[in-house]
């Protein structure tokens, strides 16, 4: 084990020598059969994508990202952001100042505030004010407070209800949506068959720490790349909580979230179930706050991984019946098994290396593979931010430390969440009110 | 025209005669001597007909002006009765304020507390939940009954909603229609008017004791509407200032404001009583304001020196502000005919008060 680490770190040492070209050549020299597998089969899951769709963007751009027509062929749709927030008196004015500037005039917002304890009402109608000028102009922004603690999807159902918009845009009290971003969110609607298109999540707070930073990188992978190119392949399988626009008449149709988590998953599993497809778009950018600290954000991860397993193994076990909701949404629940797999494996592997009892007890395999991990990385970091402009440049560094914030923190997180989810420890959700848990049938 | 019928004309024109060929004076004292017989006090009546829906009904119709005008002069105490909302365009009371929903302006709303069913997370109006044989509601979403109020379901507060486009609000603008000339405003841009009830002072019942109002060595010694000394209460002690210089040689300034009328009406910046309000606050309590002209008054700053005199006129000027209609100049009394030089102008001019 210490020799492990010793051989881990000598190859680490920027001043020992070029990494990578020791460590591949050993791998090349070990006994280990197949050992091309280790490069091929990351490339094909993690690169093959990102370069096609870079090839693409240089060939014709506008595959990737849609321009806005010249001319206005017809009058701009209603859209209703419906924000719903408890004590989110530190975000809630920006949000719904960021929602009325956002360059786009014929929208409202309607902000449910879920019995807040703090002056979260106040500070949502004082920004209201700020921007509209006038209580008469109350028809664009319209604020809800709740008489008693209903969650996070009741509270959203009242904004949908309330809402009057063709589009419904889902949206998190602590995000802003960018200026000029609802006209490109609109765009993928033009095809009829879209019944949900996802933003472009960024974070708002990355140059707080490293955290943040790291958290950057993660989301430009992930939810930028990673969900076009889902999209694309009509495989995406969630539009964020954090800015996602629906067409109106399928959440009325739904009658909206289900009780309990007001998770994005459930509901875009719903409109997937319905046979709607969901699209992306890099140009509908949103901008989040990501959590700062450590401990916030195991528990986001935690929270996040918990509600994707009730929702998707356990509501919506349904659509493991291959064929019943067709093809696509079957390749999705079939990726669903590598997404639970892959972090499991992941940890599972890293013991069996530790405890030299099988093929990657070798520690120059497992170097080789971290290396081969950071090329891999740098291309798709370089991908994306010739595409969509994210992540910054100067946070590029950081792919050396990425690999271990995403196996100790966030891989960590999802498979202690997948354990005492499945043990059935602390089910309940922290932010779901006691009388509406117990009403809820789905777990 | 006849010569008396021009001269009746300009009276009508001046208030000075009524239509009954009744002079103001009379008139006034009439109305004191009515509110005198109503026990001291005169308090508004409502009268849907009238303008402002409040008529003083033992007084007759239009007595408004003349009732203001006793209350300027002293002769009556207004006190608050109530407030009414008026029509911004034609100033008529017959207004219809209610509730509007914001999207289509419409009134056509209806206050129902929105509905939110626990197991499902469906929140809807009432008439949305079809009602069961046995009492309980059906959610539309589930098709679950909901038997108990506070366990299986709840009521969302109050919200409106509009029977004409559906749109839900918790808190509609209010709008008033005008019944008069149609004209729809929203309730915070209305007109707001103060009705008055009418007492009568010692001054007032001294006049109805009297059977005249008082002028001359017993009218005010402001003018309305300002701490200023009329003309010539301010002439006096202007000659008490001279009989002290000539007696003590005690000297003393005097400040020459012109405030004229026609520059405040450009402006439309607050009245002349205002600005000289303002003017007032700026002196010291030993310094006396008046009025010698229509558009001229004099401050006497008593034992002052030219140089003391001009540190304060700066001080006006920076506290009156550079949008002052008031033009300031400074002259030191050290001789008599200082004050001959200053006052020659007005020698000719009658009392304006």
């Amino acid at each position: 084990m210490s020799g492990f680490f010793h051989y881990f770190l000598s190859v680490l040492d920027p001043m020992s020598n070029l990494g990578f070209s020791r460590a591949l050549g050993e791998l090349m020299s070990s006994e280990l059969p197949r050992w091309w597998l280790f490069i091929v089969v990351p490339a094909a899951i993690m690169v093959l994508p990102s370069l096609v769709c870079w090839l693409v963007y240089l060939v014709k751009p506008a595959l990737i990202r849609p321009p806005l027509p010249a001319r206005k062929d017809q009058a701009e749709p209603l859209v209703s952001v419906v924000i719903a927030g408890r004590n989110e008196s530190a975000t809630i004015g920006e949000c719904i100042r960021g929602a009325l500037r956002c360059g786009y005039s014929n929208v409202e917002v309607i902000f449910v505030d879920d019995y807040s304890d703090d002056n979260s009402v106040a500070i949502a109608r004082r920004a209201a004010l700020s921007v509209t000028g006038s209580r008469w102009d109350a028809d664009r922004v319209r604020i809800f407070p709740s008489p008693r603690r209903n969650g996070k999807a009741s509270s959203l159902n009242i904004g949908i209800r309330m809402a009057r918009g063709e589009f419904i845009v889902i949206h998190d009290a602590d995000s802003v949506i960018q200026y000029g971003a609802m006209q490109h969110w609109l765009l993928p609607f033009a095809d009829p068959r879209v019944g949900g298109v996802a933003a472009n999540i960024r974070v708002h707070n990355s140059t707080v720490n490293l955290l943040t930073r790291l958290q950057e990188i993660e989301y430009a992978l992930k939810f930028t790349a990673m969900r076009f190119i889902m999209a694309r392949l009509d495989i995406l399988s969630i539009i964020s909580g954090m800015g996602g626009m629906f067409r109106a008449e399928i959440l009325h149709r739904l009658g909206g979230f289900d009780t309990g988590l007001g998770d994005d998953t459930d509901l875009t599993t719903m409109v997937r179930k319905q046979r709607w497809k969901i699209a992306f778009s890099i140009d509908a950018v949103a901008w989040t706050t990501v959590p700062e600290t450590r401990r916030h954000l195991w528990l986001q991860r935690e929270r996040w991984r918990r509600n994707w397993i009730k929702i998707r193994l356990s509501k919506h076990r349904d659509q493991f019946v291959l064929g019943r909701y067709g093809f696509a949404n079957a390749v999705v629940a079939v990726l669903l098994f590598f997404r639970v797999l892959l972090p499991v494996t992941g940890i599972v592997g890293l013991f069996w290396a530790a405890f030299e009892n099988g093929p990657l007890s070798v520690p120059e395999i497992v170097v080789t593979f971290y290396w081969i991990m950071l090329i891999y990385l740098l291309i798709r970091l370089l991908i994306a931010r010739d595409i969509a402009s994210t992540p910054k440049p100067r946070n590029f560094w950081l792919i050396f430390i990425y690999p271990f914030y995403l196996f100790f923190l966030v891989d960590l997180a999802q498979v202690y969440a997948e354990l005492t989810e499945l043990f059935r420890i602390g089910v309940k959700h922290p932010y779901v009110p006691d009388h509406v848990w117990e009403e809820i049938p789905w777990w | 025209m006849t010569k008396l019928e021009t001269l009746a004309a300009k009276s009508h024109a001046a208030g000075v005669v009524d239509s009954t060929g009744m002079a103001a004076e009379e008139r006034r004292l009439n109305l004191l001597r009515q509110i005198a017989l109503a026990g001291g006090k005169i308090s508004p009546e409502a009268s849907p007909n009238t303008q402002h829906g409040y008529a003083y009904a033992p007084l007759g119709e239009g007595v408004g002006r003349d009732l203001e005008i006793l209350t300027r002069l002293g002769y009556l105490e207004a006190r608050f009765f109530d407030r009414v909302s008026l029509c911004p365009k034609c100033d008529s009371h017959h207004l219809n304020v209610r509730e509007v929903c914001p999207g289509c302006r419409r009134a056509h709303l209806a206050s129902d507390g929105l509905l939110h069913h626990f197991r499902c997370g469906y929140v809807g109006i009432p008439s949305e939940f079809s009602p069961s044989a046995d009492g309980s509601y059906l959610c539309p979403k589930c098709k679950c009954k909901m038997h108990h109020l506070g366990v299986e379901f709840d009521r969302l507060g109050k919200a409106f909603v509009c029977r004409g486009c559906g749109l839900i609000s918790e808190n509609p603008p209010v709008e008033a229609v005008c019944l008069a000339c149609g004209a729809c405003t929203p309730a915070d841009n209305l007109v707001s008017t103060i009705v008055f009830s009418y007492v009568l002072t010692s001054r007032g019942a001294a006049a109805v004791r009297s059977g005249s109002l008082f002028d001359g060595e017993e009218e005010l010694i402001c003018i309305a509407d300002a701490p200023v000394y009329r003309r010539n209460v301010i002439l006096e002690f202007l000659d008490h200032e001279m009989k002290r210089l000539q007696h003590f040689n005690s000297a003393f300034s005097v400040l020459l404001a012109d405030c004229p009328t026609s520059t405040i009406d450009q402006s439309g910046d607050g009245s002349s009583a205002q600005w000289l309000t303002r003017l007032r606050r700026c002196l010291r309590d030993v310094d006396l304001l008046g009025q010698l002209a229509d558009s001229r008054y004099l401050v006497i700053l008593p034992q002052t020196k030219r140089r003391e005199a001009d540190a304060l006129r700066r001080g006006i000027v920076a506290e009156l502000g550079p949008q002052s209609p008031i033009s300031l100049s400074i002259a030191e009394i050290t001789k008599p005919q200082h004050l001959s030089e200053i006052l020659a102008p007005f020698k000719t001019r009658g009392d304006p008060s």
